[in-house]
């Protein structure tokens, strides 16, 4: 990639460098070069001629030079060590350079008239068409920095640096120093600009053109057969052409033929059409900006370039649509990022199909000058060939090839796309500069071209809430396309139909349009489809009676609920009398007809039914005997048994009856107001409820013991159980301390904890998003238990239920110990007889060294740090003996005797222990 | 075992408190070592379950009692796992495989006839069959019940299954041929009472009767909630009073204020808040088929006799449906629909004739 770019960049400079020059030559060109005047004095006289003088070409003055450089290049290739010598000595001999002469052809062939018939012409670029210059010397190659003027430095490989002067003279030369080769020509095919199967492809490509363009001609010949074109030499066209024409009539769609090929072209909507452009456009202080920015002055120019930008910007995108909607404008008005890119890196499009969505990417595209670069869902999308197509395309440019222009990449077809490849895109337009905020020196921006996004990307989907589409959707522009207007594609349809020869009224096309929905491409192909069954009048009935155009589309849920909710409006007047006829008015028959084609179209039939059962009670209905509404019910019911009877038996030959619940609802609710339709979440609701609290109920049953888990089920303990049990749960308790009640109390304070424990329960400290500290019942049985609405019952406080919980804690751990103490009462016994003269381990292990020293002969009454209490006398005298000796005598007692013992320990509050049971907890 | 409830329990066939003829029965059934499978039913609170552990302890002796649970994970054909608790004594194990939900088919297939093929290794010391207790048995499918059929007959000799069920009406004609059938009726009134008397008198507290009768009426003579509501009451407000409140079951209120909503309005809007608390009852684990019969009994309450038959017949019809169907929201909506219009034409054919 590095190397890549490199060359590229060294490219780029080359060719900045020959801009100047090139005008020159190109003026120099016009005056020397004998065979573009040849061609232009020739191409009027005889076609047939043509292809001699072509073939003939070598003979002028230039095509002899090419002999020449051929030898040359020969020499070159066969021995490249000698070859660095003689390029000098050549020098001499050849005067225009060589960057020059690789646009001379292009020039002539420029000049070439497009009405030439090229049936020859396949065979011309065979002959070299590139004149080939070894790099002539310069003195503007300096080996030192010039003192005045701009200058280009030149590293080669083997590390020599030389200086090019910048803005030069008319007839400088620029090459590298004599002992090296240029970096253009370094590579084998560099010796042409353009290589030979290049020039051919393009050569194919033009001839492709004049095809098509004559095509064309004879098209337009064809379809006005009353005017009668009497030249001569167009008509000899016509028959040369004609096999090819009928060749291409057959195999190309009119949908192909009649696409739009400029932005002024296009069908579709005009709002969108701008707000596309204008996003594209935004790009171009980043795309085409970036070809300066190499140049030492970069700073000026790419200013000025700016300025250039936001001219030709506010010229073209003039603030009309300003008050259509003001979010798009917001969005394409938006300041551009660090990297001068658009806030939105990705334009989004969606809309049905038909509508010219992948037609106006392309068109776009092409207008703001880019070379397109398309991934479909006819590629491979997986992850991987996914990342490498997107760095292609974004990162690297056609080096070869007459169109160098930066690449746009269009997605199209993105909804069908896996998520992974999806989140490859979205980590793309994310990646972020590793360099972070240093980009202004030169090695930055290098590394910053590998890793940022620099070029746009349009993606295009049918639906747009795809759930793999729903990150894409958060960091795109999108633009939903709006219907085609039925005029203007109408209008469209008259002048295909006009030229291919086919009659047709507005109030027929109007009718097509209608028909497939605005589709174009739908539109387009009834059309082709009628002509070729050789039908040369077109009136509505024709249109009414044929089958095709319409699409089994899916609507979405809601247009089908609106459908069945909402009976059909009379429409408008038409023209033509098809309309009345129109889907979804008229006749009880046709409405029938209607529903039960768009429900069983749609397929979803759970879904449908429930968005019918969410909806039909709050759409307006004028019921007073709530006859229709059982009678929609009990059709849910049926309904309801065949899914049933489908999902048990498997019997799918059953499901045909199921679009007939729409087609009731919608003859007992339709209403001519328009529905507000809610999303059927009831049902899903539901479910996830009562799935939570089945879980509290069963975590709750889990841990109950097995003597009372076997008295009571998950029925019994909601139906029975629940409520009382949370009652009988809440008992008055008096407001004081636990070890002031009476025996009474305590004894219903036991059996409180009995039962919490016995059931499972026990509260939890729970901290209030104000900051307030609750205590829950867990497990959560009490939304289980209780009902809104209902008359709240009694609640303990928050501190009898601290009480209770730290009793129950308390309780839990007697529990276990007792239990401990049950299941090993061997071992616990000892331990517990070794509890006694032992310390525990842990003030063992410290001290075990002071308590071996230690003879505890006397056992004096000590207090809490381990002075003496009792006999007053004993201290004086344990600390006459000597000093350091007693102070560890002292502490070997204390700790010895007392179960209680500290140890000094700056800033820590836990210096003093004592160990304790819980049994000791009575 | 601190709720009265558990506390009280009785643990042995004698000392049963009511049904005294029957526990006699079951006594001499027992006595000579050996029984058929049975199927015990009756309505929830009769004390089916305390009837079942007294013949167990009788037949086994106390280490019935002793019981531990365990979680078995089967793994059904389809590889799905199914994790079922059973609670076992080292002489029985019940298991509800209505918990399994669909798969209880595997359960009974898989856990049930392995434990039957076992056979005991001492049968000197022990009874010559283990006990398999099957709760909740009226919820059991059809696949499942089938496959207890054979298992039934087959494993006679290792094995006694004693069935547990509110109704024998979703028991399949052939298990219930092959079993034993004991019905367990609720306790009258009086024996609610009486019961409800001697607890309080066991833990020093005075019942007095009209609270007792109270109790008695308001738990329906289910034996379970009566002993709750009775340490309820105890917790409310100790020296009992005769006329005080007896707290309810939260859904119970719930439930018959919706059936005043049903019947004080009749229109698409009330319907559609009917619906929400449908949906409210539904979420709290309360069953459809309860949620149905509750509302009925609410509805008739509120039904002139002309009325009365035809309710119920709708409740019928719509339960039936409820059954067979999969989504309960739309059958009771569908009852509750019907029922409207039924009362709103009968309301207003009344209003008719007065007029006229």
């Amino acid at each position: 990639m590095d190397e890549y770019d490199e060359l590229f960049e060294i490219e780029d400079q080359f060719e900045e460098q020959f801009a100047d020059e090139l005008e020159v030559l190109a003026q120099m060109e016009e005056e020397t070069s004998q065979p573009a005047q040849c061609l232009k004095q020739v191409q009027g006289d005889d076609i047939s001629d043509m292809q001699h003088l072509l073939d003939n070409q070598p003979s002028t003055h230039k095509a002899k030079r090419q002999k020449q450089d051929t030898g040359v290049v020969r020499r070159l290739f066969n021995a490249s060590q000698t070859q660095q010598r003689n390029v000098p000595s050549q020098d001499d001999n050849i005067t225009p350079p060589s960057s020059p002469e690789h646009y001379e052809p292009s020039n002539t062939f420029r000049s070439t008239p497009a009405v030439l018939d090229i049936s020859g012409l396949a065979e011309i670029p065979e002959t070299p068409r590139r004149p080939v210059t070894s790099p002539p010397p310069s003195k503007c190659v300096l080996r030192r920095p010039p003192l005045e003027g701009d200058f280009i430095s030149v590293t080669d490989s083997s590390g020599n640096r030389v200086y090019l002067r910048q803005k030069g003279e008319a007839d400088t030369k620029t090459v590298n120093s004599p002992n090296r080769i240029s970096p253009n020509s370094h590579s084998a095919l560099g010796l042409l600009a353009l290589p030979v199967r290049v020039l051919r492809e393009q050569e194919a490509e033009r001839h492709h053109q004049q095809v098509v363009e004559s095509q064309r001609l004879t098209e337009l010949l064809v379809s006005s057969l009353n005017n009668v074109f009497t030249d001569s030499g167009n008509t000899e066209d016509q028959e040369n052409e004609d096999p090819q024409d009928a060749e291409g009539q057959t195999s190309q769609l009119w949908v192909e033929r009649f696409s739009p090929r400029h932005y002024t072209e296009l069908l579709s909507d005009d709002f969108t059409n701008r707000c596309l452009l204008k996003w594209l456009k935004l790009w171009d202080n980043v795309v085409f900006g970036r070809e300066r920015k190499s140049r030492p002055v970069r700073s000026d120019r790419q200013s000025a370039n700016q300025n250039s930008f936001k001219l030709s910007q506010g010229s073209q995108n003039p603030n009309r649509f300003k008050s259509k909607m003001e979010m798009t404008e917001e969005i394409l008005e938006a300041e551009l990022d660090q990297y001068k890119r658009p806030k939105y890196r990705v334009a989004l499009l969606s809309g049905p199909p038909g509508l010219g969505k992948t037609t106006l990417a392309h068109v776009i595209a092409k207008h703001a000058g880019y070379n397109v670069v398309e991934i479909n869902a006819s590629d491979d999308r997986s992850a991987e060939v996914f990342q490498k197509r997107i760095d292609t395309a974004t990162q690297m440019k056609s080096v070869l090839g007459a169109n160098e222009r930066p690449n746009c990449l269009i997605i199209d077809e993105i909804d069908g796309a896996p998520a992974a490849a999806i989140n490859i895109l979205l980590s793309a337009l994310n990646r972020k500069d590793t360099h972070g905020g240093d980009a202004g020196t030169e090695t930055a921006k290098k590394k910053k071209k590998e890793f940022v996004l620099l070029r746009p990307i349009i993606c295009i989907c049918n639906d747009l809430y795809v759930p793999a589409l729903r990150p894409l959707r958060q960091q795109a522009f999108l633009l939903a396309f709006p219907q085609t207007q039925p005029s203007r594609l109408s209008q469209r349809l008259a002048e295909i139909s006009t030229l291919q020869g086919l009659k047709a009224d507005t109030g027929a096309l109007m009718c097509l349009c209608e028909k497939t929905d605005n589709d174009i491409r739908s539109c387009i192909n009834t059309l082709q489809f009628l002509h070729g069954r050789g039908l040369k009048q077109l009136d509505s009935r024709i249109i009414q009676r044929v089958s095709v155009g319409q699409k089994d589309q899916n609507k979405g849920l809601f247009y089908l609920w609106q459908e069945i909710f909402q009976l059909p409006r009379t429409k408008r007047k038409h023209i033509g009398k098809g309309f009345e006829e129109a889907p979804g008015s008229g006749s009880g028959f046709q409405r029938f007809q209607h529903i039960l084609h768009l429900a069983s179209s749609s397929g979803q039939y759970e879904k449908i039914s429930q968005g019918l059962y969410d909806n039909y009670l709050s759409v307006r209905v004028r019921d007073p005997k709530l006859q229709s509404v059982s009678e929609a019910l009990d059709w849910l019911l049926f309904s309801d048994r065949l899914n049933q009877v489908i999902l048990h038996g498997q019997n799918f030959s059953l499901l045909r009856y199921l679009p007939f619940l729409s087609v009731t609802f919608h003859f007992l609710f339709a209403h001519t107001h328009v529905p507000r339709i809610s999303y059927p979440h009831s049902q899903q609701e539901a479910t996830s409820r009562l799935l939570s609290s089945r879980n509290a109920l069963s975590t709750m049953l889990a841990d109950i013991p097995a003597s009372i888990r076997s008295r009571i089920g998950q029925l019994h303990l909601t139906l029975d159980v629940l409520t009382l049990l949370l009652d009988i749960i809440c008992p008055k308790l008096r407001p004081v301390n636990p070890q002031l009640f009476s025996s009474r109390e305590k004894e219903l304070m036991r059996e409180l904890i009995n039962t919490m424990l016995a059931y499972n329960l026990s509260y939890r400290q729970d901290r209030t998003p104000e900051g307030q500290y609750t205590f829950m019942l867990e497990p959560r049985v009490e939304e289980v238990a209780r009902f809104p609405g209902l008359p709240p019952r009694r609640q303990l406080t928050y501190q009898a239920k601290q009480t209770i919980s730290r009793e129950m804690e308390q309780e839990k751990m007697r529990r276990a110990e007792q239990m401990m103490l049950q299941r090993n009462p061997s071992p616990k016994e000892e331990e517990r007889k070794s509890a006694g003269p032992k310390p525990t381990r842990n003030h063992q292990q410290r001290l075990e060294n002071i308590v071996k020293q230690t003879t505890v002969e006397t056992r004096p009454e000590v207090d809490f740090f381990g002075r003496a209490v009792g006999p007053r006398p004993q201290r004086p005298l344990l600390s006459s003996d000597s000093g350091e000796k007693c102070a560890v005598v002292a502490m070997g007692t204390a700790v010895g005797n007392s179960d209680v013992w500290f140890r000094f320990n700056e800033g820590m509050s836990n210096a003093v222990r004592r160990n304790v049971y819980i049994r000791e907890l009575q | 075992m601190s709720l009265w409830l558990d506390k009280y329990r009785p643990t042995s066939l004698g000392k049963l408190d009511y049904h005294k003829e029957q526990a006699t029965q079951l006594k001499n059934l027992v006595q000579c070592g050996d029984f058929p499978h049975l199927l015990v039913y009756g309505p929830s609170g009769a004390g089916k379950k305390t009837r079942i552990m007294c013949l167990l302890k009788e037949l086994y002796g106390p280490g019935v009692e002793k019981l531990r649970i365990e979680h078995q994970t089967i793994v059904a054909p389809s590889k799905k796992k199914i994790e079922i608790n059973i609670i076992a004594s080292n002489y029985h194990l019940e298991v509800n495989p209505s918990d399994a939900g669909n798969q209880d088919r595997v359960v009974i297939q898989e856990l049930i006839k392995t434990v039957a093929q076992s056979q005991q290794i001492q049968s000197s010391t022990q009874r010559e069959f283990k006990v398999v207790l099957l709760t909740e048995v009226d919820r059991l499918t059809k696949d499942a019940q089938h496959a207890l059929r054979r298992t039934m007959e087959k494993y006679m000799t290792t094995c006694r299954l004693i069935l547990c069920s509110t109704s024998t009406s979703k028991v399949i004609g052939p298990i219930q041929s092959r079993c034993l059938a004991v019905r367990v009726p609720l306790p009258s009134t009086e024996e609610v009472c009486s019961v409800l008397t001697s607890v309080c008198k066991k833990e020093g507290l005075l019942l007095p009767p009209e609270l007792a009768k109270q109790i008695s009426e308001k738990s329906g003579r289910n034996l379970r909630r009566a002993l709750l509501m009775c340490e309820a009451c105890r917790v409310q407000q100790y020296p009992f009073s005769a006329d005080q409140d007896v707290p309810e079951p939260d859904w119970e209120v719930y439930l018959r204020e919706t059936a005043n909503a049903i019947v004080s309005q009749q229109s698409p809007q009330r319907l559609l808040e009917v619906r929400a608390r449908l949906y409210e009852l539904l979420t709290h684990c309360i069953p459809p088929d309860i949620i149905i019969k509750g509302l009925v009994e609410e509805l008739l309450n509120n039904c002139d006799g002309q009325l009365k038959t035809e309710v119920a017949h709708l409740a019928a019809y719509y339960e039936h449906r409820l059954q067979l169907g999969s989504k309960a929201i739309y059958h009771l909506e569908a009852f509750i629909a019907k029922f409207m219009a039924m009362y709103k034409k009968f309301m207003e054919d009344g209003l008719d004739a007065m007029m006229f």
